[in-house]
């Protein structure tokens, strides 16, 4: 039973790194149509610019992580006003190579201003807490409520706030949200940099367990795309659960069977349910006129 | 005399033109032995050629069919870590590690089609993708057969049991495949199956309308393009003689689709323009650069600004220059043509 509550609480904290980096995916995906294989580079050249920050000002890390975000929410801005909304009549596909090409740039960047060392970023809280005979770090405790109370905030934005309705017609119609007086234009550039934040929020709280790298975001990348495929693309919340059960799986798997093999046996888990489900758990199927 | 050679070479185009390219490739390790060009030029273009051929098989995919593979680095080492098993561990000839070693990868390259190409397009990339992670970790955790993190090694080829090739024979071998996967993929644009392929990419509605099985067009486009991977992997390994799992990061999937997307989609001249553009710069030029030279990532940075902006200014591709420059000269021409009227 406390190897089990322990396993619940550690897919709690994974599955929230998930989430936020798919979350931001998906609110990408759903204004540009393009799937943003750069969000993890971008989460990463963040991360480094906060650790950064962190060492040379010494402020606390949480004021890091925010003022990483803020750096995040820019490099968002930056990217779509210079690239993506320059491809608005670029085809889907070279959209997509597009983010690819990011990948690059920020991959050549990053060694380029911050060395080729990894960094150490602290954890934003010390201690833990037991029981149930389980011990959980109050580190892992604020991301788990941090991370709920951020998609919390989006959710709730993305329901009953203006711009969470203008988000939404963007993505069921760009055109039509155009005629009808939205301003497109923003609310992609809004998305590309709350994306950014997001993704860099996932990079900082994955970031003590590991180091501040190059490579550090390849794994939430695949996972990340991957929770988007299992809830479908159609829907915000169904990526954010669908990240939640992977890190839950992540966790069992890595726990019963094998700690190396985990995230292989969950990629091709995750294959396998497509195969019977290819519109993910909680997609809608879309039907395409011609 | 003269003449008759023009003739045949006229009217055998494109093949004279393939064949002509050959014969200029492999002067190359002449040069070399003359002392007119450096040694190391040998490797850089070798390895060139290598990715052009992985390349052009992707340039299939993603030219015809619309798809992106982010797979092509963990199917090329696929290819290298099969060959050097067979070749140097259990001694077997070469020709049927090349065919095993393209074999393997291609069914397991199916068998992710079959998962993924069944929805949208821009699944693939995604499984690929995580496919390539899992190959990733496979190359580095079965040490037993790869070596671990410090690599495996093989040797230059030995063709038909008794022919040992050098450096430089392996390097003709390289251009002899290039030429034949140049000739292949020009046969298969211009057949039935291109034919399907090209209306498939007019519209994927109207190709399945006319009758055009799409999943089992989209399947086949990706097999090829998982074997010229897993060909040019298996070139790689008897030419550089060495594998780690490092050398197969998704990076190099990314460059092989910047050659693609650099030299100009669909076209096969474009995919070697790219190939030598996106490795040949970094390699030839940037490195000897004073500042930029020095600095690590400047050929990522290179490579993905280029994507960028030919994308965004110059969607068919380098390699449509030429066009371009033809046209301002006759435009330069005619203006003075005007003016002296």
């Amino acid at each position: 039973m406390d190897i089990f509550v322990q396993i619940l609480l550690n897919s709690l904290e994974t599955g929230g790194i998930y989430a936020l980096a798919a979350l931001g995916i998906i609110l990408i995906f759903r204004t540009s149509v393009t799937t943003n294989f750069a969000q993890g580079s971008i989460s990463m050249f963040s991360a480094f610019l906060a650790t950064i920050v962190l060492i040379r000002t010494g402020i606390s890390p949480i004021s890091a992580a925010i003022v990483g975000m803020l750096f995040a929410l820019l490099i968002g801005v930056l990217v779509d006003y210079f690239v993506i909304s320059r491809a608005q009549r670029v085809n889907p596909v070279s959209k997509q190579i597009i983010t690819l090409g990011l990948i690059m740039i920020f991959l050549g960047l990053a060694p380029m201003l911050f060395g080729t060392d990894p960094l150490q970023f602290p954890r934003f809280v010390y201690g833990s807490y037991s029981f149930f005979g389980a011990t959980i770090s109050y580190n892992a405790i604020f991301n788990i409520v941090v991370g709920l109370a951020l998609m919390g905030i989006l959710f709730f934005a993305l329901q009953k706030t203006k711009w969470g309705l203008s988000v939404r017609a963007t993505a069921s119609n760009d055109v039509v949200a155009r005629m009808m007086g939205i301003p497109t234009a923003q609310v992609t550039r809004a998305s590309w940099a709350i994306a950014a934040a997001l993704g860099t929020l996932s990079a900082l709280m994955l970031a003590p367990t590991n180091s501040v790298n190059l490579s550090m975001m390849d794994t939430v990348q695949v996972t990340a795309l991957l929770a988007c495929i299992l809830g479908g693309f159609t829907s915000f919340y169904g990526a954010v659960i669908a990240a939640y059960l992977i890190g839950f799986a992540s966790n069992l798997l890595s726990f019963y069977v094998s700690s190396i093999w985990s995230d292989s046996i969950l990629y091709l888990l995750i294959l396998t349910v497509i195969l019977f489900k290819p519109t993910g758990i909680f997609g809608k199927k879309v039907i395409k006129k011609v | 005399m003269n003449s008759k050679l023009m003739n045949f070479y006229k009217s055998h185009k494109p093949y004279s033109q393939f064949l002509l390219f050959g014969i200029i490739l492999s002067l190359l390790p002449l040069l070399v032995n003359l002392g007119l060009v450096k040694y190391s030029l040998l490797t850089t273009v070798a390895s060139i050629l290598i990715y052009s051929i992985v390349a052009l098989g992707l340039n299939l995919l993603l030219g015809y069919s619309g798809l992106i593979s982010l797979g092509t680095a963990g199917f090329m080492g696929m290819g290298t870590y099969l060959t050097a098993f067979i070749t140097a561990d259990l001694g077997l000839p070469f020709e049927l590690a090349l065919i095993i070693s393209v074999a393997v990868p291609m069914l397991i390259g199916v068998l992710t089609g079959l998962v993924s190409l069944r929805i949208e397009g821009y699944y693939l990339a995604i499984a690929t993708l995580a496919i390539s992670e899992i190959l990733r970790k496979v190359f580095v955790e079965f040490d037993f057969v790869t070596n671990g993190f410090s690599g495996k090694q093989a040797q230059y080829p030995k063709l038909l049991g008794f022919l040992q090739l050098d450096r430089n024979g392996t390097y003709i071998l390289i251009v002899f495949f290039l030429i034949l996967v140049m000739v292949m993929m020009h046969n298969l644009v211009n057949s039935h199956t291109g034919r399907a392929l090209s209306t498939m990419r007019g519209s994927e509605a109207a190709a399945s309308a006319m009758g055009i099985n799409i999943y089992r067009h989209r399947l086949l486009s990706f097999a090829i393009a998982v074997s010229f991977s897993a060909l040019g992997g298996v070139l790689y390994m008897h030419f550089v003689k060495y594998t780690y799992p490092n050398a197969w990061i998704l990076m190099l999937s990314l460059n092989i689709l910047a050659v693609i997307v650099i030299g100009g989609v669909r076209s096969i001249s474009g995919t070697i323009l790219g190939a030598f553009i996106v490795f040949g710069v970094p390699d030839l030029i940037l490195k000897r650069l004073p500042i930029i030279g020095s600095i690590d990532g400047a050929a990522y940075i290179f490579n993905g600004l280029l994507i960028i902006l030919v994308i965004l200014f110059y969607p068919n591709g380098l390699i449509n220059m030429r066009f371009d420059i033809q046209r301002n000269f006759r435009k330069l021409f005619k203006r003075g043509e005007d003016l002296n009227g």
